[in-house]
């Protein structure tokens, strides 16, 4: 499960303009990187959620992430319990203080166990938010936004054939196992693990030699089709804010300037 | 025969030599086509089929660098003296294998592309789209992603994405080497429609000498970087001497002619179809 | 009866469980054979040989390798009983020296340096590239590289020897030579499969061809048998070689044999006809 996927529909999110969800990701990201205050993580979540399942993408997958982040999430939370200075202890300490170095280890404080659940709360937040963007945007779109916001365009389209790349190479790769596998080559499958270091070469000289010859003559279909040749590049489908685009843009906005607001003002708050 | 005024590819004592090479890949070309001619260029791997094919449109020396001597001119244009991307709108080409000169994730963009980069307005690109993808019969995968496409079709789009750049020649080195039968012919076909719907000047390397007797008019044989044949199919396929020299097969039924020949059995002519072979046996039969 | 020494058995394949690859196979291969596959991409040419190779196994029915079920052998334990030449040489090169390519099977099967020293010089001299053997295997030349791929393939020492495509992006030089070799290691009583679509080369050089159409064998004879059949052919969109159309043409006109495999054959044909005409015109004056 890549976070670069593309699936395809026509929902609102996937409709809105790239620019507009680049931007968006990014202010989010900031926001959720900056406060602390738990209802407006919250919201964020609960947009994040909506809009996943509007935009008809799995559920599985956030459920496979979350199965992934669940182990460092409760490591995070135990740390911060344990070493946050707070001073409302509703956990005596297992380990007497007399003892040296390990002495008043084990305090548990609301503080910092408030506080490790808003930061994992934060990462589930962010690790929810960015597929929701990436996975409604196609690598062509993606990549026209970023043209329109002053990438130069050879860059971009330079950055998507290597993504259009990947399952090509993935195939070839497979390929290339197989016919070692022919030659009785076994070290991939029971060999110990230095004889698999050993045995890289054999699979990445040929995948590199290919790669290379493809991308050799991948040059010469591009600079045939004169790229790069002109500054004034036109796009047959090319994108333009609509005023739901508009309206979107600032939406977020809004919504994220009074969320810093409320955060360091105390507003609601649970913790300041 | 290596006339100026109406040829639409002209080379005039070319040699060229790849960056760090030290024998020239072609040697003193002198050749000149005339537009709407259907060109194949044969001769063993390695002998400058590709060179010649990657000359034509200002590759070499410009994006591969190298030492070119001598002049090329295409649809009047030096290509020593034209930026590839002036020499795009006038001469196409289209590489061997369809998956590496194929790069974005739709038909439509794959076609586009090119157009694009040229700053084509978009009302006119929406023109050369439609028109492109009809030409190669591939109107209805307008929204398919190339890599879902078989081998005959991707190297269908391949010349659609070549021709949307309205080229006045149309340059393909082995297009077919990689399809099976069927994928083969599509293209074959589709590249005879161009040069007699459309009269563009074609120049294709190819291996498949079946298809070269039915298709073309005038074969170039290379040969270590030299030019040693020039001259329509039935004259080349005619002699064997060559053939065996530059290792290119004829077609079997020329085969056959030139094996009952040796053994004293002249043809009423020379065939290189299946059909010419079948009346000439049919009239030996007759008179003989 | 021999046993077979590839026998496939009602086989059936599915990708995914569900995407229909191979319908209702069987195929017996005998020892010593040299029999062509053919088929449109998609026929399951492909699918059909990773089952041979036991790089998939059938959803139903069994292959036999010298009878013993795929399912109970290995890949690299197969490996010594078919050898598999892939269609592109360039994605299985990787050692700096042909010696070392070829050298590379023999030593997974954990053989002493001797002996794997003499079957990668066995296995060079039978294709012709002992003169390469210090040569960096890509620097060779198209033609060269295939037969680098063959002779790493020798020097395993199988009995059957399965080429996919060997002549794709091959000049005709290099077309000949691939096939030349293909031949003599026939003679030299190796089971030969060879999957192209080069037609020609399959009337020169094989005795037996399987035709494959969706998933399933829509021919199954001998070569000259399977191109007399230009019917079910077309089903396919498989055109016989010149050679054999023309003699189909000529068949009831002059009284040729419909099954011309080669030039020679229809040549010496038609001089012998044309003979026995003269002599009768002579007779007749």
């Amino acid at each position: 499960m890549s976070m670069v996927q593309y699936y395809p529909g026509k929902t609102f999110i996937h409709c809105l303009d790239p620019r507009v969800k680049v931007v968006s990701l990014f202010i989010l990201t900031i926001v959720i990187f900056l406060i602390t205050n738990f209802i407006v993580i919250s919201l964020i979540f609960l947009g994040t959620l909506i809009f996943w399942l509007k935009a008809r993408l799995p559920i599985s997958i956030l459920y496979f992430y979350m199965k992934i982040l669940a182990v460092l999430l409760v490591i995070l939370i135990a740390m911060q319990a344990l070493f946050y200075p707070g001073s409302t202890i509703i956990f005596s300490p297992i380990i007497p203080e007399v003892i040296p170095l390990l002495g008043g280890l084990g305090k548990i404080s609301k503080e910092g166990l408030i506080f490790g659940l808003i930061i994992s709360f934060r990462l589930v937040t962010l690790i929810c938010l960015m597929p929701l963007i990436t996975f409604t945007t196609s690598i062509e779109k993606m990549a026209l936004g970023l043209i329109k916001m002053g990438l130069p365009y050879t860059v971009a389209y330079t950055a998507t054939t290597a993504l259009n790349m990947i399952p090509i190479l993935q195939t070839e790769l497979g390929i290339i196992i197989d016919a070692q596998r022919l030659r009785a080559f076994q070290t991939f499958e029971k060999g110990t693990f230095s004889q698999k270091v050993k045995a890289y070469p054999t699979l990445v000289i040929p995948l590199i030699m290919g790669s290379m010859r493809r991308a050799q003559s991948m040059g010469v279909a591009m600079d045939s089709k004169a790229f790069g040749a002109s500054k004034t590049r036109t796009f047959l489908e090319d994108i333009t804010m609509q005023k739901k685009d508009w309206a979107f843009m600032i939406l977020v906005v809004l919504f994220c300037i009074t969320g810093v607001y409320v955060n360091f003002s105390g507003f609601l708050g649970i913790f300041n | 025969m290596n006339s100026f005024e109406d040829a639409h590819i002209y080379f005039e004592s070319v040699s060229y030599k790849y960056p760090n090479a030290s024998i020239n890949a072609i040697n003193n070309i002198n050749v000149s086509i005339k537009k709407g001619q259907f060109v194949v260029l044969m001769g063993a791997n390695g002998a400058g089929k590709t060179t010649f094919c990657q000359l034509l449109n200002g590759i070499i020396p410009h994006s591969v660098g190298g030492m070119l001597m001598g002049t090329v001119k295409v649809a009047g244009l030096d290509t020593k003296h034209h930026k590839i991307a002036e020499l795009s709108q006038k001469v196409g080409l289209v590489l061997q294998d369809p998956e590496s000169q194929l790069f974005t994730g739709s038909v439509k963009s794959e076609v586009a592309f090119g157009s694009e980069n040229l700053g084509i307005p978009v009302n006119e690109l929406r023109d050369r789209l439609e028109w492109a993808l009809k030409v190669v019969r591939l109107e209805q995968f307008i929204d398919r992603s190339p890599s879902a496409l078989s081998g005959g079709q991707k190297q269908r789009l391949a010349i659609a994405s070549v021709i949307a750049m309205r080229p006045e020649i149309l340059v393909l080195d082995e297009p077919t080497s990689q399809l099976d039968p069927i994928g083969s012919y599509e293209v074959f076909t589709v590249v005879k429609e161009l040069n007699q719907k459309y009269g563009m000047t074609i120049v294709m390397a190819t291996h498949h000498s079946e298809e070269i007797a039915e298709f073309s008019d005038r074969i170039l044989v290379f040969d270590e970087g030299v030019l040693v044949g020039d001259g329509s199919p039935k004259e080349i396929f005619t002699q064997k001497e060559l053939l065996l020299k530059t290792w290119i097969r004829e077609p079997q039924v020329s085969a056959l002619a030139n094996y009952l020949k040796q053994r004293g059995i002249d043809m009423p002519e020379f065939p290189i179809t299946v059909e010419e072979m079948e009346k000439y046996i049919l009239e030996l039969f007759q008179y003989g | 009866m021999q046993e077979p020494v590839i026998k496939i058995e009602n086989v059936d394949y599915y990708y995914h469980g569900n995407v229909k690859a191979l319908e209702n196979v069987n195929i017996n291969i005998y020892r010593n054979e040299i029999v062509g596959i053919i088929g449109q991409n998609g026929a399951g040419k492909t699918t059909l040989l990773k089952n041979l190779l036991g790089l998939l196994k059938p959803t139903r029915g069994r292959v036999l390798i010298d009878g013993i079920d795929t399912r109970k052998l290995s890949v690299a334990e197969l490996a010594v009983r078919e050898g598999f030449v892939l269609q592109n040489p360039d994605r299985q090169l990787f050692a700096d020296t042909v010696d070392k390519e070829v050298a590379f099977g023999p030593q997974n099967l954990g053989l002493p340096e001797e002996e794997i020293n003499i079957r990668a010089r066995e296995a060079m001299e039978a294709v012709g590239i002992e003169k390469f053997s210090t040569v960096y295997p890509l620097s060779l030349s198209k033609g060269d590289r295939a037969k680098v791929v063959i002779a790493s393939v020798l020097a395993m020492k199988p009995n059957i020897i399965i080429l996919d495509e060997p002549t794709t992006g091959q000049d005709y030089l290099g077309c000949m030579q691939i096939m030349q070799i293909a031949r003599k290691l026939h003679e030299q009583g190796h089971t030969i499969l060879i999957v192209t679509h080069n037609m020609s080369l399959v009337a020169e050089y094989t005795d037996r061809t399987i035709v494959l159409c969706k998933g399933k064998v829509l021919l199954d004879g001998a070569t000259r048998y399977v191109f007399t059949q230009t019917e079910v052919l077309k089903e396919t969109y498989i055109i016989p070689p010149q050679v054999t159309q023309l003699a189909q043409r000529l068949r009831n006109k002059l009284d040729i044999s419909p099954k011309a495999l080669t030039v020679e054959e229809l040549g010496d044909e038609i001089i012998a006809k044309l003979n026995s005409r003269r002599k009768k015109k002579l007779v007749a004056q």
